[in-house]
């Protein structure tokens, strides 16, 4: 019988949990590993891996996208995704959370964002890779420069929360 | 006092410079930087600051010394 790389008998599956792997490094200058990273998000505690991956459209306001061009505060913007990921990790008593963020030129189709979320059970898998990836979108220092076809860019604005809750250090998700 | 900025604020400011005026906070620090360029005025008005790798509100007294990053909302995703 053929086998691929992947196949194991279920007899030689461990039980145990795996071994604590190295975390991802929060912001990352070269492009996101997502088969890679996917394959360390398995944990026998979980039934449920959801991955979310935010990849570059190839359009945005009707015009045709190059490419985005990413950069961020690191120090802060790897502390904040840090604290988002430990926090959700404990609201859902998620087994295994990951998020990693691009910075520099991301080509269309390629990702830019990706954030790996295992628990128990699917629910919980979900909402906790939501919250973190809605956390990450508007709290983290980041920011993305579209570059247009027709040689025009423009810094993106996504987070107008502080038009609606007053506040600059507030955002939506907060008051609700 | 050393102010670092990025993103949109790059096509107001040089990404990094150095103010020699006393400035206390951040509401100062804000009426500095639309006096040197009225264009970002709006966009100012919606940034956060930042000393040392955590955001400050407009409480927090700025000394000289201070490195201050000035952050625009985010965009990441």
């Amino acid at each position: 019988m053929t086998q691929s790389s992947s196949y194991r008998p279920a007899a030689e599956v461990s039980s145990a949990p795996p071994a604590p792997a190295t975390p991802p490094v929060a912001i990352s200058a070269e492009p996101l590993d997502i088969v890679g990273l996917l394959a360390g998000a398995h944990h026998p505690g979980a039934g449920a891996v959801v991955l979310f991956s935010g990849e570059v459209r190839n359009s945005n306001k009707g015009l045709a996208v190059n490419f985005l061009e990413y950069e961020a505060y690191i120090p802060l913007a790897t502390k904040l995704i840090d604290e988002i990921v430990e926090e959700a990790h404990a609201k859902w008593q998620l087994h295994i959370a990951i998020a990693q963020h691009r910075i520099g030129k991301v080509a269309v189709g390629d990702t830019a964002v990706v954030v790996i979320t295992a628990s128990a059970h699917r629910s919980e898998a979900y909402a906790a890779n939501r919250y973190i990836i809605d956390r990450i979108k508007h709290e983290a220092p980041i920011w993305k420069c579209e570059h247009y076809a027709d040689g025009s860019q423009e810094w993106g604005n996504n987070c107008n929360c502080h038009t609606v809750t007053g506040d600059i250090s507030k955002h939506i998700y907060e008051t609700q | 006092m050393k102010i670092h900025v990025y993103a949109k604020l790059k096509d107001y400011f040089q990404p990094e410079f150095e103010l020699m005026e006393t400035i206390g906070n951040t509401d100062e620090l804000r009426a500095v930087l639309v006096k040197m360029n009225g264009g970002a005025g709006e966009l100012l008005s919606s940034c956060r600051f930042a000393v040392e790798e955590g955001f400050i509100d407009k409480d927090f007294k700025l000394k000289a010394h201070d490195t201050v990053v000035i952050i625009p909302p985010s965009s990441g995703g």
